[in-house]
Formats: C-alpha cells, structure tokens, sequence
C-alpha cells in the first residue's frame, strides 16, 4: 500500500527516537512517513554534537536537506538550505557533524541502509548527484512551472528533476496575503516540509512550522491561504500536473476519471492504446532511449 | 534491461525488518489520529466549503494563475449524499 495519507502531521509535538542502527549511530529521528512495503522513508535526523560517520554508501537513492545547525560531507561544509541527492550507490565522504544538526533525510527506495566504502558501486549513477546551497546559491522563480499554474505569490526553486518521471524536489515560499481560490490534485503523490510558516488549505486547516504532509494521488487540497509567509521544503514522485475545480465534495474515484478524461481529451490516441487489451498493465511501455526504466519484466 | 545498484542491494535484515515493523506500527497509531482529528474538524470545515463556494460566485475561481472565472449558480456543485472524506 506504499505510504498512507499523513496529512497534517506535525512533528514538533513528537518525540525523536535513539538511532542506533542501520549506520547512523549518534543519531536521533522522527518518522515522518514510511511506505509499509519498501521501508522508502522521510525522517527527520537529529545529528548529536560529536557524530560521525566514515565515508560510505547506501543501497537506496537518498536526500538530505539541512535544516539547521552545521556538517562536513567530505571536504563539503553544510549548513541551512544545503540539498544533497545522493544516487543509490555514489560513496559520500565522511560525515562530521560538530556541534549538532538536523535536516530531512528521505530514503527513496528502501529503508535507511549504509556501506562504508571510499569509492562508488561500479553500476552507481554519479551525474545524478547533487550538492547546493538552496538559500544562498540559487534565485526564486515564479511558481507557474507548469500550466495551469499557482497564482502569484508563490515562488520556486527547483533543486532535482528526474527527466524521466518529471519528479522533483524544490524549495518553495508563499508570500503573505497569498491566497488561491481553486481546489487541486495531481496524478503525483505530493510532500512537503513547513520549515517556517504557517499555510491553510481548506480541507486540513492551518499548517505551522514543522508541519509534514505526505499526499497520494488524487486527494482534494485546497483553496489556499498563508498569512505571513512560509518556506518549505517538497517534492513529488513524477510529474505535478494541476487539476483546479471547485467541487469540496468529489472524491479520488471521481477525481481519478476526471484526471483520465483528461488524457482522453489531450492525447486521444494515447489514451485508446493504453487502455487497449493486451497493453494495459501496471508497469510502463518499452521506451527505446531509455530501456528498463520502470520496466522490470521481459515479455 | 538496465541494471542498477538497487537490483543489487543485500536481502532485508531481521534488524532492519523489526525496524520497519515497528515503525509501521506507530505510523498506524498516527494516522488513525490524523483521521479523528480531521472527522473532528468536519463543522468547521462545512463553513470553509460555503465561503469557498460563495468566492467562487463573486471573486471568482482561480482557473489558471491569476486568471479567474466567476462560476453560475447553476454550476455551483451541490453536496452529494455521502459523507465527505479528506483522509485516504
């Protein structure tokens, strides 16, 4: 069943719970969601003053976004706003955290797993890592990246696209005032951090500091509001298309048709061969340029 | 097909596992909260879907952007015979 819906959540009412396995000894966390099947988790990591860790590597791609206080990656000193993407099998250096840190660590594809090794697994993707500074070395956009778009006010910072599922993981802000008066949903699972701030969405309600939101596909959110301002962290699974209505009461059955009527109408043709017999099943078609993407199977 | 380092990952320890399993369980406990919690917010919520629809008819519904549309009464939704859910 994947992840189940965890919205609202906020964490800061929780407890951190002691670390110690799976290579992150000195450590504390919080589960924010995990997918009962693949141990695929977000935690929040509560690195104590003094933890270290030897150059190493995990079996799942991994992201890290630094909420506070200071570590070394290797020769890489992190502080607020640092994103990694650290692809499945790419050796990281050592970590050293001297006087304490927290951040978001999101295992991708299976639960928390660590090798020490100096060098990468022969088959690991290198190009897919990242290393930046979301605050200090990257400008806002706008927020209409894909259309229909947010309204103004909502501002981006796109920190990973995979250009195969169109997934990505972005820093965004709401202006105060901010307000959108539409109901959306996506094809996308969708997740997000409030780092600072406080939203409102008319179906959860207010949304402060620390607040956490894993949402499945097909879920109403919405309309918005943010008063003062938020900054948050978020990312989707694949592409974000928008679906704005105005109907409180339509459900995930209902939102799923309309999503399809959707392609229907677009792509036509798509839409027949999809749902055509002997090529209608859960996993993707071939894609010649890039083979065995999602499909793991031989005909 | 391609291979990748995740074909390759070591089968699920027992520690891991009892990991998972704990963890699943609480995440249980927490959702089940989140979902009285949101079936407690349901009157007030009922008032928030009546202030949308009424801005949907005067301000306008936010189609795309900043661009809005004011929708008719006539094609104001109305609420089905169901009860309403927000958690899935």
């Amino acid at each position: 069943m994947a992840r189940p819906h965890i919205e609202p959540y906020v964490e800061l009412n929780e407890d951190f719970k002691k670390f110690d396995q799976l290579g992150t000894t000195g450590s504390h966390y919080k589960i924010l969601s995990l997918d009962v099947d693949t141990g695929a988790c977000t935690l929040k990591v509560r690195y104590n003053a003094g933890f270290s860790r030897p150059p190493g590597m995990s079996y799942s791609d991994c992201e890290i976004f630094v909420l506070n206080g200071l570590m070394t990656v290797g020769d890489t000193t992190c502080v607020a706003g640092h994103y990694f993407f650290i692809p499945a099998g790419v050796a990281t250096g050592a970590i050293n955290v001297p006087q304490g840190c927290e951040a978001l660590v999101m295992y991708n594809d299976s639960e928390p797993s660590f090798i020490e090794s100096d060098t990468n697994h022969p088959l690991a993707n290198t190009e897919g890592f990242i290393s930046v500074n979301s605050y200090e070395d990257m400008p806002w956009g706008g927020g209409s990246i894909v259309s229909p778009s947010v309204a103004t006010g909502c501002m981006i910072k796109i920190l990973r696209y995979d250009p195969l599922s169109e997934a990505i993981s972005f820093l965004y802000c709401m202006a105060p005032k901010f307000m959108q008066d539409n109901i959306s949903y996506h094809d996308c699972a969708e997740e997000s951090y409030h780092i600072w701030g406080t939203s409102w969405m008319m179906q959860f309600g207010e949304l402060p500091t620390g607040g956490y939101f894993w949402r499945p596909p097909y879920i109403n959110h919405g309309s918005f509001r943010c008063e003062l301002g938020t900054l948050a962290f978020g990312r989707t699974d694949s592409k974000l298309h928008n679906y704005f209505h105005f109907n409180p009461w339509s459900n995930v059955d209902e939102n799923i048709l309309r999503a399809g009527a959707h392609l229907y109408r677009q792509r036509p043709d798509m839409f027949k061969w999809v749902a055509s017999d002997g090529h209608n099943h859960p996993h993707g078609p071939d894609d010649f340029q890039n083979p065995g993407y999602n499909h793991p199977h031989e005909h | 097909m391609t291979k990748k380092v995740q074909d390759e990952a070591p089968a699920r320890s027992a520690e891991a596992q009892a990991w998972i399993d704990e963890n699943v369980a609480e995440q249980q406990v927490r959702y089940e909260g989140i979902v009285k919690e949101m079936d407690e917010l349901a009157p007030t919520r009922a008032k928030w879907y009546e202030e949308f629809l009424h801005i949907v008819q005067t301000k306008g519904f936010s189609a795309d952007g900043d661009r809005r549309v004011v929708i008719k009464p006539e094609n104001v939704p109305q609420k089905p015979d169901r009860p309403d859910r927000v958690v899935f």
